[in-house]
């Protein structure tokens, strides 16, 4: 049978697009407890341990993190897409509230509406095992459902999980991204604010998600979270992470580091829906170890920012390891979604998948930056890279970075790229079956993502389908 | 086959006090000395990350370790194992003595 031919929707039925973005609201801060003013500096590191009152080796920690960013430069390979940034316009502590509410009734009005349009609460009642939620710098609720908090499941923000359990965060904080291992690991370590520590027991599986939800409310903040997870052994988390942010006319960086440890048979699963507004640069880094038999997933979803660079990556510690990452990008107009994923097998017979899906559209641009590596000794090991894209128009831009390093000749290694477009005869057929241009387009951009989809949880599978209905909205002239 | 070793001379004694470092030159390697409250130790100047210089970055005597100072893997000086990512693989370790109150590295 002869392969159809392609034609590329036509542009003038692919451009403009509403200002879907639904979440661009801010509150106002006349009751904010403090805002730190803008620019980095020794003093500003110092006033943030200061008003965490924290333990002396954070302290030094901190310190010490800040002059190995000064001392960085910008990353080259990062092509000058960060040069935009102003590290000195930038609010780098912002406490809106004094105290942490145990219920949504805890918690300030404005704040609590804010969480209520976003959907927070009524989640919590119905389908998790526990949220915590960040306003600005700090978080103001967090809960956990009181029979995993009996079987021993910790679920903080990481600044009470210091305060409570030192030794524990002291053993495994930074161990897997140290300060220095990247300029804005760096940042992240000195001003770091917020995020969520998470152990597991041995043996405990926590069945339905842990949330946390990040909302950035302040014109030109920055948000630095950190977060730590150790599944123990034999045990299971899923950890599900959201965050908006108002639009405003001026830059905000969002720049986390996200560490997790899985020791030996546990299975950790970590989704990401990052919707922030077109404003905020998302610089993150996320990495994990699997130890022996244990399973590491990261469900990395993009839709919003103006520009993503994150590549989660996980290091196959231990024989029968297994990674998979899942990652998809939509790059709308004026954003560069700059993603992908890393596994490096370090154990015999460890196995690994990466799956890369990116849209893009009305001149958006989506990478694909990734690594697969085997190192000496890592023999039997398994991995498939899968990289497509799917190109709305002729303005649009996609691109892949693979790197691949082999250092052991009995492996098992594929690499898979596509690059496609919405063909005419696509939509000829799905419009014969009576569906618009626009729901036809959308069934088809749905049907790309399905693989992401599919692996969320039917709510959150629901709510990625809408944003991905608003973002197509209007795309069709 | 059996494999030969050079012992070289790194300093007298008393030049490389406790939490004292030196970086010494044989058979074209680099090779760093670190004495951890009184134990010698020996390493190669070079992480296994991506083979920078290792040795001249931040020592801790105390829990006797030296951080690469390109990208923060700690390495236990004892082993040549890295504790912290992004390294993953160990670096070479070196026997190093006293003898004659000189301190004496053997390369293989």
């Amino acid at each position: 049978m002869a392969t159809p031919e392609i034609a590329i929707a036509r542009p003038d039925q692919l451009e403009g697009i509403k200002d879907s973005y639904e979440y661009g609201f801010h509150d106002s801060e006349t009751d904010y407890a403090f805002k730190a003013k803008k620019g980095l500096n020794r003093a500003v590191v110092e006033e943030i341990s200061d008003h965490k009152d924290e333990p002396q080796w954070m302290r030094d920690f901190r310190l010490k993190a800040l002059e190995h960013f000064e001392a960085r430069p910008m990353p080259k390979w990062a092509g000058g897409h960060m040069d935009g940034i102003d590290f000195q316009n930038i609010h780098y502590f912002v406490r809106a509230s004094e105290k942490q509410g145990r219920t949504w009734d805890e918690v300030p009005d404005d704040i609590k509406n804010t969480f209520d349009k976003l959907g927070i609460p009524e989640a919590e009642r119905k389908y998790l095992a526990g949220v915590g939620a960040q306003y600005e710098s700090e978080v103001v609720y967090h809960q956990i459902r009181e029979d995993l908090e009996k079987q021993g499941v910790i679920f903080k923000d990481m600044d009470t999980g210091l305060r409570e359990h030192e030794d524990l965060v002291r053993e495994y904080f930074s161990t897997v991204i140290p300060a220095n291992d990247n300029k804005l690991a760096a940042l992240n370590s000195a001003v770091w604010s917020g995020g969520s520590f998470v152990y597991v027991p041995p043996g405990v599986h926590v069945e339905m998600p842990l949330q946390a939800y990040f909302r950035i409310n302040t014109e030109n903040m920055g948000q630095f979270e950190r977060t730590l997870i150790i599944a123990d052994e034999g045990s299971f988390v899923h950890y599900i992470e959201g965050c908006t942010a108002p639009t405003y006319t001026t830059d905000s960086l969002h720049s986390a580091v996200v560490e997790i440890v899985c020791k030996p048979g546990s299975r950790v699963r970590y989704t990401t829906i990052q919707n922030w507004s077109h404003n905020v640069y998302n610089l993150v880094t996320k990495r994990a170890v699997a130890h022996e038999r244990a399973t590491m997933e990261w469900i990395d979803g993009n839709l919003g920012s103006k520009l993503t660079m994150k590549y989660p990556s996980i290091y196959l510690m231990g024989e029968h390891a297994h990674g998979e990452i899942l990652s998809i990008a939509f790059a709308g107009n004026g954003q560069h979604q700059d993603a992908g994923g890393k596994c490096v097998h370090i154990a015999p017979n460890t196995t690994s998948t990466i799956t890369s899906k990116s849209i893009s559209k009305d001149g958006g641009r989506a990478s694909y930056r990734g690594l697969l590596e085997v190192a000496p000794g890592a023999t039997g090991s398994k991995s498939k890279v899968v990289c497509d894209a799917l190109l709305l128009d002729e303005e649009s831009r996609s691109d892949t970075y693979p790197t691949i390093r082999i250092g052991e000749d009995d492996v098992d290694v594929g690499h898979e790229a596509t690059v496609s477009k919405i063909g005419e005869e696509q939509l000829f057929y799905l419009m014969s079956r009576g569906l618009t241009e626009e729901e036809a387009s959308g069934m088809i951009v749905g049907g790309f993502i399905e693989p992401f989809t599919r692996e969320l949880p039917m709510e959150y599978a629901v709510e990625m389908n809408r944003l991905i209905e608003l973002q197509m909205e209007g795309s069709i002239g | 086959m059996t494999e030969t070793s050079t012992t070289i001379d790194v300093c007298p004694a008393a030049e490389l006090p406790a939490g004292a470092t030196r970086i010494v030159e044989a058979d074209g390697r680099k090779i760093g000395v670190f004495n951890c409250d009184g134990a010698l130790h020996a390493i190669e100047d070079r992480c296994s990350h991506d083979d920078g210089p290792l040795a001249e970055g931040p020592f801790d005597p105390d829990s006797c370790t030296v951080e690469c100072p390109r990208h923060g893997s700690l390495f236990d000086l004892r082993t040549g194992r890295p504790r912290t990512l992004p390294a993953y693989l160990p670096v070479e370790t070196f026997s190093v003595r006293i003898e004659d109150d000189t301190i004496k590295l053997e390369v293989s």
